[in-house]
């Protein structure tokens, strides 16, 4: 964007880029006509799509969608649905059609940062730490439950834990803590449609922006054990990183799938008691209990793409840049690939048990979507040096802090008269239970 | 636990919030940034507030968002006169390809064509509709006007609601008296078509435009535009060989009909396809109607309820294009044109990226201040609005501006300059056969304080109750 501007006969500077090298666009327009483009949609209206409704249970909408309309044209959001698992997972693959676009781009500030989040030593950093806390952090938060013998698991354990995990990782000092979560939470919610988010988060940037600057000088001179060290030490050729490089590697982590999944895994053992039996039993049933959570419940329930040139496919030609929301809640529970999707089983004898690499299927199972975790890795084979991956590291973070919960909190059960449901802040955020007290 | 926690679980279980109606000209406070930036909400767009008071709303945008980024539609709508005639301009870097934004209702048009393709095509039937074909076809829409308020004493007689006399009184809804059938009539005998195929014609229109936009009535469209299609291409089939024409006053044939003209017009060499026929005719049949019938109705809406203006009207006769463009800058029946951006462009710092979709939204650029001084009183005498003869490079020297309700540039709509004489020659005529014409406000529908009358907003009014002196 740095060319010079063109001057239009108004006066309006318009500064542009020249066109890529495409096929000729004209094409797009002629194959619309040709499948006269629009279907009709009499079983939903786009409105439905952004109502309360979906907000609290998606469900109903999205199997809709999939049954009727797999690859749904959204005219109000100027938007196609995609909702089928095999259909989904072939545009979470498909890097050189579709792109992903960060989070910055989202509020518009692409020059704020780097993001330092997929450097090897900041992963490595992030493994050995977590692992090295998570049991401790977990036993706390745990121990706190049992001693008050009633408490909130979604909020005092579930959304604690990652934030806990986050403050240790960045070595927030303590009286900072508080300021710092809200911030990040801030930061993390701009990205949203509305615009007093968008607008907090802006705020809640410049303000994480301003706490970061005199802690990088600091720690650049004195390193420490932190993430923050770590990134300092890091020497990318663009330049020394720099405040804002931390502030964007903070706001483009994951930020659903650890808080989700833990909140989401726990809302449904405990209104599943059978299944909460078979999960509490082995550590291995735990960690299958996860999967299945990220397959029945995911919290981040979709996630965007969009094409980075007009490609066919799904029956239609997709224009240049249109947006296509993949929606891991419609695919994970589709008929055609998981029997009795609506159930909530731990042992799921059809849900892929390992981390699959590569692609969405492994030992010809398929696996649930999650997409707060990224893509599986593009090397099928991990070389032995690399670190795990963010997959995995969450995983085995999620189940090792519920395993910690369940064995310290022997008789947990809900509170009596508690209806704990799931649903989402607004539409498009996480989707995920906000309030599940309990006694132990 | 930290206090951020417990702040989002008091948020959960908030209600998704309709916005409330507000006074006519107030926006509703949708919050304020830090600086004093007010914010605005997206989801405003789909609210009933926004669609009988959107001008204070594209106000703030235009103000303050001038290129809106709105994720939950994700679109840019862009609300300025100056930035929406330089997009409408560079139909290369703004260009129409749609992402099905007529859904395939009216088919292959040049709505969505650009660049040559759209010239080529454009100019087939656009030709039909301006100059010297249009003056002849003004005696035809005089008569039709006639015709039609001839018939408002057989209406009365047989009882009908929309034509009742009492005494020396007469009082007649605009709508269903006059507005809603005149512009298709017109559209009828400027297309040839025969007059028993009136009746289809309705049901053609209405599921159209009813489909054009939403999911459920999306169905009803397309059967229409099929239905309209089979017919059309019997008529085609049969005009290729036996081509029709329109009459003078005398009898005389004058020129051939629309969809004769366009069975003999070739294009590098070859007949038009009858496929490309039909798309064009279901573009004028939906352009043609309710457009024109948005016309007459608020015309003469803003007209009565402005009595000096109406009375400088009655004074000159010259007046009427004024009120006729003034009307159309004040309240128009289109909202605006998408676009989509060719290349990656950076507007007044917001960077969005090739493809997206783009909202030139002409109901703000007609009310945008930084041209048109006031733009929300109906003023026939302003100074800044240019109301000469439409051109398709536009009009804007010595402080006068054209205003955006027919669009400009490339894309201009072809059927402006009939819409102008069918509402400029209708409204004449009807102005010398109601003597001493009001409003019946008792029966037009009102506001929120139940007392004055409710807004136009973006839908054109849909009934209007007038009363005059029989003859």
């Amino acid at each position: 964007m740095t060319e010079p501007g063109i001057e239009g006969r108004n006066g309006v500077v318009i500064a542009r880029r020249p066109p890529r090298e495409t096929t000729p666009r004209y094409r797009t327009y002629e194959v619309h006509q040709r499948e006269r483009v629009g279907e009709s949609t009499e079983k939903i209206k786009p409105i439905q799509l952004l109502s309360d409704d979906y907000r609290r249970n998606p469900y109903p909408l999205l199997e809709i969608l999939r049954e009727h309309y797999p690859f749904y044209r959204d005219w109000l959001g100027n938007r196609y649905w995609l909702t089928p698992y095999n259909d989904v997972t072939s545009v979470f693959v498909d890097d050189a059609n579709f792109e992903t676009r960060p989070k910055t781009w989202f509020y518009g500030l692409e020059g704020f940062g780097r993001n330092l989040g997929d450097e090897l030593s900041v992963l490595e950093f992030e493994a050995g730490h977590t692992d090295n806390l998570v049991e401790g952090l977990a036993a706390s938060l745990a121990d706190r439950l049992a001693s008050r013998g009633e408490g909130d698991i979604a909020t005092e354990f579930a959304a604690q834990l990652p934030l806990d995990l986050l403050c240790e990782m960045y070595a927030i000092a303590q009286e900072d803590r508080d300021l710092f979560c809200k911030r990040y939470w801030r930061a993390q919610r701009g990205t949203s449609w509305r615009p007093d988010l968008q607008n907090d988060g802006r705020q809640a940037l410049d303000e994480l922006l301003g706490y970061f600057e005199p802690l990088v000088e600091e720690r650049r001179s004195h390193p420490g054990e932190d993430l923050v060290s770590v990134m300092l030490q890091h020497q990318p050729d663009e330049g020394p990183v720099t405040a804002g490089d931390v502030v964007v590697t903070l706001l483009e982590r994951d930020h659903e799938t650890l808080h989700g999944a833990l909140a989401n895994l726990w809302y449904l053992l405990l209104t599943h008691p059978e299944e909460f039996e078979k999960a509490r039993s082995d550590g291995r049933l735990m960690k299958l209990g996860y999967l299945e959570t990220l397959r029945h419940s995911t919290p981040a329930i979709s996630a965007l793409r969009f094409a980075r040139h007009e490609v066919e496919r799904f029956g239609k030609l997709i224009p240049e840049g249109a947006l296509v929301v993949c929606s891991a809640g419609a695919a994970n529970r589709d008929p055609r690939v998981f029997n009795d999707p609506d159930r909530f089983v731990v042992d799921r004898r059809d849900l892929c048990q390992r981390e699959p690499r590569g692609q969405y299927r492994a030992d010809g199972l398929a696996t649930g979507i999650a997409f707060g975790l990224g893509k599986p890795s593009s090397h099928p084979a991990i070389p032995e040096d690399r670190p795990r991956s963010k997959y995995a590291l969450t995983r085995d973070t999620a189940v090792t802090a519920s395993w910690v919960l369940s064995e310290t909190l022997q008789n947990m059960s809900l509170a009596p008269g508690a209806e704990p449901e799931l649903a989402a802040l607004t539409v498009g955020e996480m989707h995920t239970c906000w309030s599940l007290p309990v006694r132990c | 636990m930290s206090t951020i926690i417990e702040e989002l679980q008091e948020t959960s279980g908030e209600d998704f919030d309709p916005f409330p109606l507000m006074p006519v000209g107030e926006a509703v406070d949708m919050g304020t940034a830090e600086d004093g930036t007010p914010l605005f909400d997206p989801r405003i767009f789909d609210s009933p507030e926004f669609f009988r008071n959107p001008y204070p709303y594209y106000r703030i945008l235009r103000d303050h968002y001038p290129v809106y980024h709105d994720k939950l539609h994700n679109t840019y709508w862009v609300t300025r006169y100056d930035d929406i005639t330089e997009c409408y301009f560079d139909d290369e870097g703004f260009n129409t390809i749609p992402k099905g934004s007529s859904s395939g209702v009216l088919g292959n048009t040049q709505l969505e064509l650009s660049g040559v393709e759209h010239r080529r095509r454009r100019n087939l039937y656009g030709q039909h509709l301006v100059g010297r074909s249009l003056q002849l076809r003004i005696p035809s829409i005089e008569r039709l006007a006639t015709e039609m308020i001839d018939a408002w004493d057989k209406y009365a007689a047989e009882g009908a609601d929309f034509v009742v006399d009492e005494g020396n009184t007469r009082t007649i809804e605009l709508g269903k008296a006059f507005a809603d059938e005149f512009p298709i009539g017109v559209v009828c005998e400027v297309l040839g078509f025969p007059k028993e195929a009136q009746q289809d014609f309705y049901y053609w229109y209405n599921s159209m435009m009813s489909g054009l936009g939403g999911s459920e009535t999306h169905k009803q469209g397309v059967e229409a535009r099929q239905h309209l299609e089979d017919y059309v291409s019997g008529i085609v089939e049969e005009r290729r060989k036996n081509p029709t024409y329109l009459y003078d006053e005398a009898g005389n044939p004058v020129s051939k009909d629309i969809i004769s003209k366009l069975c003999e017009t070739r294009v590098d060499g070859d007949f038009l396809s009858t496929e490309e026929i039909t798309s064009n005719i279901a573009l004028i049949v939906g352009g043609g109607g309710e457009t024109t019938r948005g016309a007459i109705m608020n015309l003469w809406t803003l007209l009565l309820r402005h009595p000096d203006q109406f009375e400088a009207v009655m004074a000159d006769e010259e007046n009427w294009d004024r009120a006729f463009h003034e009307m159309l800058r004040h309240s128009s029946s289109i909202g605006g044109q998408p676009r989509h951006n060719t290349f990656d462009v950076e507007m007044h710092g917001v960077h969005v990226p090739a493809g997206s979709l783009m909202q030139m939204v002409d109901f703000s650029a007609n009310h945008d201040e930084r041209i048109f001084k006031d733009p929300e009183s109906y003023n026939i005498f302003r100074e800044d609005l240019y109301s000469g003869k439409l051109l398709r490079s536009g009009y804007r020297k010595e402080g006068r501006c054209n205003h955006m309700a027919f669009g400009v540039g490339p894309h201009l709509c072809p059927g402006a300059w009939i819409s102008h004489q069918e509402t400029v020659v209708g409204s004449k005529i009807l102005a010398t056969r109601m003597p001493n014409v009001r409003i019946v406000e008792e029966r037009m529908p009102k506001d929120i304080d139940g007392v004055s009358p409710a807004p136009m907003g973006i839908v054109s009014v849909r009934q209007l109750w007038l009363q005059f002196d029989r003859v």
